[in-house]
């Protein structure tokens, strides 16, 4: 763990300026992945959880420039509401279930989405919302924090990313977690065991859109404006190309996926000067680890280890039977 | 499924060496690419912050294309004189997507690692995710929707295309020229380019005496099937089509889908890119007398006295032997006109830093824009006066070709109805200071 914290910490150093910009954006879109794991737990895929996020990003938006909240607050009631939209969603969703579901939440986001289009006040209308405060710059004589800069804002966004992390595994991890994995293997055995379906989905669906939340507030107080365009289902199909490309069954699946996918698309293919072929890179590689790697990322470690054991083990058998 | 599995699942050590290894290759790839490229100093690096992939790459990947043509040419001549010495003009390029934190990105790297003096931007979603960065570095960005302008973006200028507001141009023209038509409908996408766009096609029909048949019919921009809102726009039986600034990828189908359901009457829209698509998709006879706004720069009209584009017949010319006839738009020669102004301006600071050219650009209130001199304007609308505009073309497709008919003043026609403009503009939310 500390290993990691290190190097963690050293990362935006060894980066360029713009390359720190995209590990800013890229800590955000952890957390977006990671929330949608937890809501995937349960055994549904939703359209709708860009679209979560960018009600975080509105609400918090709106809260700082409207009305003065400070920002720091207005992210959190940002998430807050965010949640609030999710249980409020879940009663009509969670009366379906699989492909219904999805279509159901697609429907659902865009219904949000159309809303934000609709009415210019306060939403700013197609071209949504600009200016955004920003993160309160730290000025304490001895110390002096300016978030514009990408490098510190990288450090505030990965504080509070690690600590949802924590939070979004420690749930996974208990009883609830459990409940969750049950009801996506096993639903009706779990109500006949006396489990509210209903109810942990709802759960399930409100915890992840509150941290969807959280990273909507990141964004749109570090980039400064948001529209419906930034939160439409061509940026879902990232959100779930990143949960493919990395595998879904472990905590770390997802955020492998986007790490990778965000580095190969958005600094190396660049570096390359590759730009107008990304496209079609990026969705080469797509096909290429479903077919070759459908289980995602994940499954890459334990298929080397096995493989490593594997000739191992009959590297020592050819020495026996030498000796 | 027990919690002892699920820890099998997912071990501690597992965990912390993936996302270890994670971070140690971003930040091996981070190391191994080069942090800043620099120019020698006989070169001036324009950066080229627009969408090269993706629905709008058709208003950003021309323009590079065509500015890669104006580089060749400055460039052979010897390049931009300022300051009593020669520079040579090199483009680098960004992929925005039209996405506003990949402008952000998009534009710290321009400024901070490649060093570039001007930076040109499609603009509309994109400018506000490059706000911030103009105003922190003082850099002077350019857009070709003026819609972006605002008294706070003093660093921001319109100098080519007026969008939307040279689309005025167009229905006055048809109004003079097709009098009988007397209605119309209309649709757009709806987001940040359509709308305002939308409020001056109302502004231009009304004052052309010309009715609308119904309220424009605005389509989610994930529109892919056309059929219905053709249907739609058809059943008021409208003298006059108005495909306000669709994408290309919009106006494509819409007119498939004009002529398959029949529709034979005028179609107006402020682009036609790639319009000799369309004609093989339709018919010849069908795009008969289509106006829009951009013209084929081998047209013998912009050869005529006032027109600042330098060789537009031979630009025109280079662009379609390098790229292909079918591959001029709407932008191609946008960015490379905006060079124009810019290197005009630069010799004449006898400097290429952002403040001096952007004094020199508007020193006298005037500025050779593409198509004859203009005006720095825009207070009423945006709020400043950072839009320069004059004359623009109204092109019509004849015979499978488009050919310039006129060139009308802009000028001209607010000074007659602005009060119409800003009533549409005001009701529809696009004034500079109804935005979020």
């Amino acid at each position: 763990m500390v290993f990691l914290f290190a190097a963690l910490a050293v990362l935006p150093y060894l980066l360029s300026y713009s390359q720190q910009e995209i590990a800013v954006l890229l800590v955000i879109n952890v957390l977006l992945v990671s929330s949608y794991r937890l809501l995937t737990l349960t055994g549904e895929w939703s359209l709708g959880h860009v679209v979560i996020m960018g009600v975080g990003a509105y609400a918090s938006a709106l809260l700082a420039k409207r009305l003065g909240v400070p920002v720091p607050l207005s992210m959190l009631l940002g998430a807050g509401m965010a949640a609030a939209t999710a249980a409020i969603l879940s009663f009509p969703l969670f009366r379906m279930k699989g492909f219904y579901f999805l279509i159901g939440s697609f429907a659902a986001g865009e219904i949000i989405r159309l809303i934000w289009k609709r009415f210019t006040d306060p939403f700013g209308g197609p071209k949504g919302l600009k200016r955004i405060d920003p993160f309160p710059d730290i000025d304490a004589g001895f110390l002096s924090i300016d978030f514009y800069e990408p490098v510190n804002y990288y450090f505030l966004a990965l504080i509070v990313v690690s600590a949802s992390l924590f939070v979004l595994y420690r749930i996974e991890r208990s009883r609830i977690g459990l409940t969750f994995h049950a009801i996506h293997w096993q639903d009706r055995l779990a109500e006949s065991v006396g489990v509210d379906t209903f109810r942990y989905r709802t759960l399930a669906f409100v915890i992840a859109s509150f941290f969807a939340g959280i990273a909507g507030g990141l964004y749109a107080h570090y980039v400064g404006a948001v529209n419906p365009t930034r939160f439409s289902v061509d940026q879902m199909v990232y959100v779930l190309v990143w949960a493919v490309v990395g595998g879904t069954a472990t905590f770390y699946g997802p955020i492998l996926g986007v790490i990778v996918l965000t580095v190969v698309n958005e600094i190396v293919l660049r570096a390359l000067g590759l730009d107008t072929a990304r496209p079609l890179i990026y969705g080469a590689i797509l096909i290429l680890s479903v077919l070759y790697l459908p289980n995602g990322l994940e499954s890459l470690g334990p298929r080397l280890r096995a493989r490593w054991q594997r000739w191992r083990g009959g590297s020592a058998a050819a020495r026996r039977e030498a000796t | 499924m027990s919690r002892k599995s699920l820890h099998r699942k997912i071990s501690r050590r597992k965990f912390l060496g993936t996302s270890a290894a994670a971070g140690a290759a971003l930040a091996a790839t981070g190391t191994g690419l080069p942090r800043v490229s620099f120019a020698d100093s006989h070169t001036i690096k324009i950066g080229f912050l627009a969408p090269l992939t993706g629905p709008v790459a058709a208003w950003g990947k021309p323009g590079l294309d065509g500015c890669l043509i104006w580089a060749d040419w400055v460039n052979a001549k010897g390049g931009v004189s300022i300051g009593g010495q020669s520079y040579n003009i090199e483009f680098v390029g960004y992929d925005n997507e039209y996405d506003v934190a990949k402008a952000r990105t998009g534009a710290t790297k321009l400024i901070k690692e490649d060093g570039v003096k001007f930076i040109m931007m499609l603009g509309g979603d994109t400018w506000a995710g490059a706000q911030p960065v103009a105003e922190r570095e003082g850099m002077l960005f350019s857009t070709l929707l003026p819609s972006d302008l605002s008294p706070d973006s003093t660093t921001l200028v319109a100098p080519c295309e007026v969008h939307p507001i040279y689309n005025v141009t167009g229905v006055e023209w048809l109004a003079e020229n097709k009098p009988e038509l007397k209605t119309a409908a209309m649709c757009a996408q709806d987001d940040a380019l359509g709308k305002p766009s939308v409020a001056t096609y109302l502004a231009a029909f009304e004052a052309a005496g010309i009715e609308m048949v119904d309220a424009p019919l605005f389509f989610d921009p994930a529109t892919t099937d056309f059929a219905p809102v053709m249907t739609r726009l058809m059943a008021g039986n409208p003298d006059i089509l108005c495909l306000d600034t669709c994408y290309a990828d919009y106006v494509h189908p819409l007119c498939e889908q004009a002529f398959q359901q029949g529709y034979q009457g005028q179609i107006i829209s402020c682009t036609a890119d790639f319009y000799q698509n369309i004609i093989e998709k339709t018919s010849e006879e069908f795009m008969e007398g289509f106006i829009f706004q951009f013209p084929d720069f081998d047209d013998p009209a912009l050869n005529s006295e006032g027109i600042n584009f330098v060789n537009p017949n031979e630009f025109y010319a280079e662009y379609a032997n390098r790229y292909g006839a079918s591959a001029w738009g709407a932008v191609s020669w946008e960015y490379a006109s905006i060079m124009d102004l810019w290197a005009d301006a630069a010799t004449r600071a006898g400097s290429a830093e952002p403040a001096a050219v952007l004094e020199a650009m508007k020193a006298d209130g005037t500025g050779k824009h593409a198509f004859g001199t203009a005006d720095w304007w825009g207070t009423e609308l945006f709020g400043i006066d950072n839009a320069l505009v004059g004359n623009w073309p109204v092109v019509v497709i004849e015979g499978g070709k488009a050919r310039i008919k006129a060139f009308k003043s802009i000028p001209a026609w607010w000074d007659q109805h602005k009060d119409l403009m800003i009533k549409h503009m005001t009701d529809l939310g696009q004034m500079w200071n109804q935005q979020g």
